[in-house]
């Protein structure tokens, strides 16, 4: 009883157990980006494209799961990116690919701001 | 043999075939589809056959649909059937396994087949043409590095060839009728970049130079040109361009564009019949942008044409058109291409091609845009593409000298045109 007492104390929300337990890193300042801008980082070894979509942070893979093109060269609009060579959608938030040519959807990465700090989940734990 | 019954029939596999029933099935139709295709592949994606196909070392997936979608569609699909005979007035398909489909509706996405050289006969040793995958992976089994390759036909496939070509390791030369590559489609200045970025990269190109006669023996082909030069190969793609699949159509008595060859249909699809549509490389359709009858043969109009004629197919209104807009990746290259050419066009350019090989060029009729390309600048020629679409003059001098990011320099040119109108 003691036990399950102690374990329903400590019980957090799902996702703010997810987060508590991440590794957050640091990749840029809020003011880097404006809405429906987009930018390719390369975090240890992970290339990330972090979008801004009303006021709000966003993170995929940054190579199109289609052909070798950065979604960071692409063209965001309506939360969905378009990937420079040959249009393929894809949503930001879900990492849905959207239309042809892509069938395969984006790996997306979770996106904490922190006042004007933009944190994402460590790639290479997430 | 039993009749099948189907309420709609979908005549060819390619991309369009593919995406009208997807379409179908995302606009809620619950009836039943049938797929005639005559090649024994589902649907599969055209525009690799010229590069990863040839370059790659694993073949890469070219489904049109996913495994998820293909089975959502829920189609009854006859693979390696060909459609012999369009019986409209009995809404019925004669297939050549004697069997015959009944429809309800018919979409004819027939695309199209190689445009033969008559000296260079399909099924002569040494000799490709390049439309299906089986085409594909026969030209890939006869490209061996230190080989040289013929190719007769300086389009945007003759070209992706050359480059996958000399990527594995091959020589690889152009014979093109015209003086310019890809005159259609680009200006001058773009065509000539392309010309030498080709040469600079080991290409040999003849052009302004037409085929006499072709002779081929154990050694090789040998090419003989009207300008009496020969070019020897060991392997010789012929790369001429299309010829609509229109056959079951002109049988039936549907209207043709006289013109461009294809299936005349309306905005929803619609040919002459009104429970037959057509979309694809076949159709002949009035673009809106365009303001005449086009058959565009792109991997964009099969989607869109699709997408429109699954509207039709179901009685509801088609989407508004998009721009014309075409890709071609040549070598590292990336051209993206917005309407066509037009002998009366100014054309204004931002960027360098040479320096930074990225560049995008527009072709304005006093100020409006109506031809746009990019070169491995795609994303800002999607930015562009409302002015475009609204005909928004722009102020070519200030769109040479901008330095602003191409969205942020669009968004002032709509709001100036919003302020002057």
């Amino acid at each position: 009883m003691e036990m399950r007492s102690g374990a329903v104390r400590f019980r957090l929300p799902l996702q703010e157990r997810l987060q508590a337990s991440m590794n957050w890193i640091r990749i840029a300042s809020a003011h880097d980006l404006d809405d429906d801008e987009v930018m390719g980082i390369n975090v240890g070894g992970a290339r990330v494209a972090l979008y801004r979509s009303d006021g709000e942070f966003f993170a995929t893979d940054n190579r199109c799961t289609h052909a070798e093109a950065l979604m960071s060269d692409g063209y965001l609009e309506d939360g969905c990116i378009e990937c420079p060579l040959h249009q393929a959608r894809f949503d930001i938030r879900t990492g849905k690919a959207l239309c042809a040519p892509a069938t395969q959807d984006l790996r997306t990465y979770a996106v904490r701001r922190d006042g004007d700090e933009i944190f994402i989940a460590d790639p290479a734990v997430a | 043999m039993n009749p099948l019954d189907a309420s709609i029939a979908i005549v060819g596999a390619g991309q369009a075939a593919a995406r009208a029933a997807h379409a179908l099935r995302s606009q809620g139709h619950a009836g039943s589809i049938a797929m005639v295709g005559a090649e024994r592949h589902a649907p599969y994606e055209r525009p690799p056959l010229s590069k990863a196909v040839l370059c790659d070392d694993v073949e890469p997936a070219l489904d049109v649909l996913t495994a998820a979608q293909f089975r959502d569609c829920d189609l009854v699909f006859m693979p390696g059937v060909r459609a012999r005979r369009l019986d409209a007035a009995q809404h019925a398909l004669h297939l050549d396994d004697g069997r015959i489909l009944r429809y309800g509706r018919c979409l004819l996405a027939t695309g199209g087949r190689v445009r033969e050289l008559q000296d260079l006969p399909q099924g002569m040793p040494r000799v490709h043409y390049l439309r299906s995958l089986d085409d594909a992976r026969r030209l890939r089994g006869a490209l061996a590095p230190g080989a040289h390759l013929a190719i007769v036909g300086g389009g945007f496939l003759g070209l992706e060839v050359a480059a996958s070509a000399l990527r594995r390791g091959m020589q690889a030369t152009v014979v093109e009728s015209s003086p310019a590559l890809l005159g259609r489609f680009l200006p001058a200045e773009v065509s000539d970049w392309l010309t030498c970025t080709l040469r600079r990269a080991g290409a040999r190109l003849a052009l302004g130079r037409s085929v006499r006669a072709v002779r081929s023996d154990a050694e090789g082909v040998e090419i003989e040109l009207d300008s009496h030069e020969t070019v020897r190969a060991d392997q010789v793609l012929a790369a001429i361009g299309l010829v609509p699949e229109t056959g079951l159509a002109r049988a039936a008595g549907l209207l043709l564009d006289e013109g461009n060859g294809g299936i005349v249909v309306d905005a929803c699809g619609r040919t002459s019949d009104p429970d037959v549509f057509a979309a694809g490389d076949c159709a002949s359709q009035f673009s809106v942008h365009l303001g005449r009858h086009v058959r565009i043969e792109s991997w964009q109009n099969a989607n869109a044409q699709a997408e429109a004629a699954a509207a039709g197919l179901l009685d509801r209104a088609p989407p508004s058109q998009a721009y014309p807009w075409f890709w071609t990746d040549q070598g590292p290259h990336n051209i993206q291409i917005l309407g066509l050419a037009a002998s009366d066009l100014d054309y204004v350019r931002r960027g360098d091609p040479d320096g930074g090989a990225r560049a995008v060029w527009i072709g304005h009729r006093s100020g409006v845009p109506i031809h746009g390309i990019a070169l491995n600048a795609g994303a800002d020629l999607r930015a562009l593409r409302p002015l475009f679409e609204e005909r928004i003059a722009f102020d070519a001098e200030e769109f040479v000298a901008g330095t602003a990011p191409m969205r942020a320099w669009v968004k002032s040119a709509i709001a100036s045109h919003v302020t002057r109108t």
